[in-house]
């Protein structure tokens, strides 16, 4: 207890200092602000902003990062509500009751609701967070090569197998994620790896390129055409108004804790993160309600547990990236890409030889949450005529910011080619209806999964055998094998089935 | 002929990892393999394109028919051209010429993507967003850019 006690303290002393607070609140401001912006998901917020992390100190970097990243997500579902326009995935869950609600009159209701959900589920995630991911880390400890060869791959095929997208071509993109990953030197042999003679590739692809290229500029192109933006809902946004009623919070509050529940159990799977577990709580709380008809016509209890769901897996992600080095969504795995870039080495020492960052991390997690209760209930009307800027003049000066945000991570002209080859990429995989979160899952590993494949074959002599040998790295591979036999026998059994519906 | 019409959508995709795996593979081929005990670096890249390979090929084997979505709207072709166009503005000039003429470039050829933004808009945000931009990252965050 006293060690729980002098851990938080320390977590204090860094999250709490003026730095600490300033930038946790920047984080979730900037991040509020540019996720609540119509059509702009929480990926492409992160990577604007990211250039701006990168000038900081590791532990501020990462705890503006990650107020961006569920400041983002409060914004996102302000903008899913008002205005039925989702940046992403998990906001459109909120917006599927949310958006009936606002038209009943009762925005600000879902909004208050939204954010209280948010807040509970956030702060469930927080306290699974301080309390798995130590222990984990030293099981972790003891882990060899093997295990994290199995342990990697675990998470990038269950990112491609469970994410959204068709699992064959998201483990493609995995792959060329992974080979992407390679382009640089080797440093085993010093050979120059899928650089064509480019000496800017040196050191490999920069992620902020890569990562606003993938998200950013398809979703800027998308809706650079855009003519028309839906109106918001014209309801007052005084705090009064919004309050919610008595009965409100009696539909909320058990849909709150099954959220969070379910929230936490799947953000800090592999690969699941929070989109399954907000569709998840969403079918969970229709299945349990006693009017399943009210849902998707303006039910509470639709807002109010997705929103804790999807803020719960936000934190618990945390706990596979931060205690083994493993990411689990896209976003962890830009919050290890940064770690990198400052010169930290992902994986179970960091809780150990940093423990100022875990628990600055932590303990500004809950700062940064309730910074953004007071941004969302009081001051939400600030966001709301946020939604009234036109899309046609915010684009272009967001291209502006991209584009200097890029170069002046390294002063190369490079680097904004390197944009723009990943916006290509990006868009032709949307065309061809691949998913880019596993590519970059496997970008982000590709050099580690290396490292660690040819390690343990050293270790093992060469043999192959040594990645079920293991009890640990055995049962991962068990797992893996069983996923990847039901995602091929499933496509096998669909296209049998066809063949002979049609015969 | 129906059956490759109807599964296009599938079977282009199959195509295309098949062609990145095999460039992978045949690129990966120039550098020295080594042994599963001591790995040069050819090998890990080899065992990518590898796996592409075969993804592709049960990409092709499983394809179902679909509709094809392999459809570029018009707006989304303006959008491509001039964001293309804004972008590789910036990287031209910001070296030669500085942050006040590369973001006046990068807005108002962005800005164009747009068929609703007047060129009098255009402009306005242009001017406006390079000055703001170089107060910001010039003068305010001392960027190592020049201004111009």
């Amino acid at each position: 207890m006293t060690q729980l006690f002098s851990d938080i303290a320390l977590g204090m002393s860094v999250a709490a200092s003026p730095s600490g607070l300033f930038y946790a609140f920047l984080g979730v401001f900037l991040g509020t602000f540019v996720g609540v912006l119509p059509g702009i998901g929480i990926m492409a917020t992160l990577a604007m902003l990211l250039p701006i992390t990168y000038h900081l100190e590791t532990t501020y970097a990462l705890i503006m990062l990650a107020g961006i990243y569920y400041g983002a997500s409060y914004g996102g579902s302000t903008a899913s509500i008002l205005m039925n326009l989702p940046g992403t995935a998990t906001s459109a869950v909120t917006g599927l009751d949310g958006y009936p609600m606002a038209q009943q009159g009762r925005a600000g209701q879902a909004l208050f609701m939204t954010a209280i959900a948010s807040f509970v589920g956030s702060i469930f995630g927080v306290i699974l967070l301080a309390g798995f991911a130590v222990p984990l880390s030293r099981v972790a400890l003891n882990f060899g090569p093997q295990e994290y060869v199995a342990l990697m791959a675990l998470g990038l095929i269950a990112a491609a197998v469970i994410g959204l997208g068709k699992p064959i071509r998201s483990l493609a993109s995995v792959m060329l994620g992974l080979a992407l990953g390679l382009i640089g030197l080797d440093l085993n042999s010093g050979v120059a790896r899928f650089t064509f003679g480019q000496t800017a590739l040196y050191d490999g692809l920069p992620l902020v390129a890569v990562v606003i290229g993938l998200f950013g500029l398809p979703e800027i192109i998308a809706n650079a055409g855009r003519r028309d933006m839906p109106k918001v809902q014209a309801t007052s946004f005084r705090l009064r108004h919004m309050l919610p009623t008595r009965e409100d919070w009696r539909r909320s509050s058990m849909p709150m804790l099954r959220g969070s529940g379910i929230g936490g159990l799947f953000g800090a799977l592999p690969g699941t993160g929070g989109l399954v577990a907000t569709f998840l709580s969403y079918a969970v709380e229709r299945k349990v309600s006693k009017h399943p008809e009210q849902f998707g016509k303006g039910a509470i209890e639709g807002v109010a547990a997705p929103e804790a769901a999807n803020n719960a897996a936000v934190q618990s992600a945390f706990i596979p990236t931060l205690s083994l080095g493993i990411p689990g969504d896209p976003v962890m795995a830009i919050m290890l890409g940064v770690m990198m870039v400052h010169g930290i080495l992902p994986g179970p020492g960091v809780i150990q030889s940093s423990p100022d960052l875990f628990w600055g991390l932590i303990v500004s997690f809950v700062i940064g949450n309730l910074m953004l209760l007071v941004l969302n209930l009081p001051l939400v009307g600030m966001w709301v005529k946020l939604l009234q800027i036109p899309y046609n003049l915010l684009f272009p000066v967001i291209v502006a910011f991209i584009c200097i945000g890029i170069y002046s991570v390294n002063y190369q002209v490079s680097d904004i080619l390197v944009l723009v080859a990943f916006g290509f990429l990006g868009l032709g995989m949307r065309a061809l209806n691949f998913e880019v979160a596993p590519l970059l899952l496997g970008f982000v590993l590709g050099p580690m999964l290396e490292e660690y494949f040819r390690r343990a074959l050293i270790v093992s002599g060469g043999e192959l055998t040594t990645f079920i040998d293991r009890p640990i790295s055995g049962t991962l591979v068990a797992i893996i094998t069983l996923m990847l036999a039901w995602t091929l026998g499933s496509a096998l059994w669909r296209l049998l089935r066809a063949r002979k519906a049609a015969v | 002929m129906h059956y490759i019409k109807d599964r296009l959508e599938d079977i282009i995709a199959g195509l295309v990892t098949v062609g990145i795996g095999l460039f992978i593979f045949v690129e990966a081929g120039g550098y020295r393999m080594g042994t599963l005990y001591s790995m040069g670096p050819g090998y890990f890249p080899r065992l990518l394109g590898i796996g592409m390979m075969v993804l592709a090929v049960v990409m092709i084997v499983t394809a179902r028919p679909s509709k094809v979505t392999l459809s570029f709207r018009f707006e989304q072709f303006r959008g491509i051209l001039f964001l293309g166009a804004a972008l590789g503005a910036f990287a031209l000039t910001v070296e030669r010429f500085g942050l006040l003429v590369s973001v006046f470039l990068a807005v108002l050829l962005a800005a164009m993507a747009n068929q609703r933004t007047t060129m009098v808009g255009a402009l306005t945000l242009a001017i406006g967003t390079a000055i703001v931009s170089t107060l910001i990252f010039r003068v305010g965050l001392g960027l190592q850019i020049r201004a111009f």
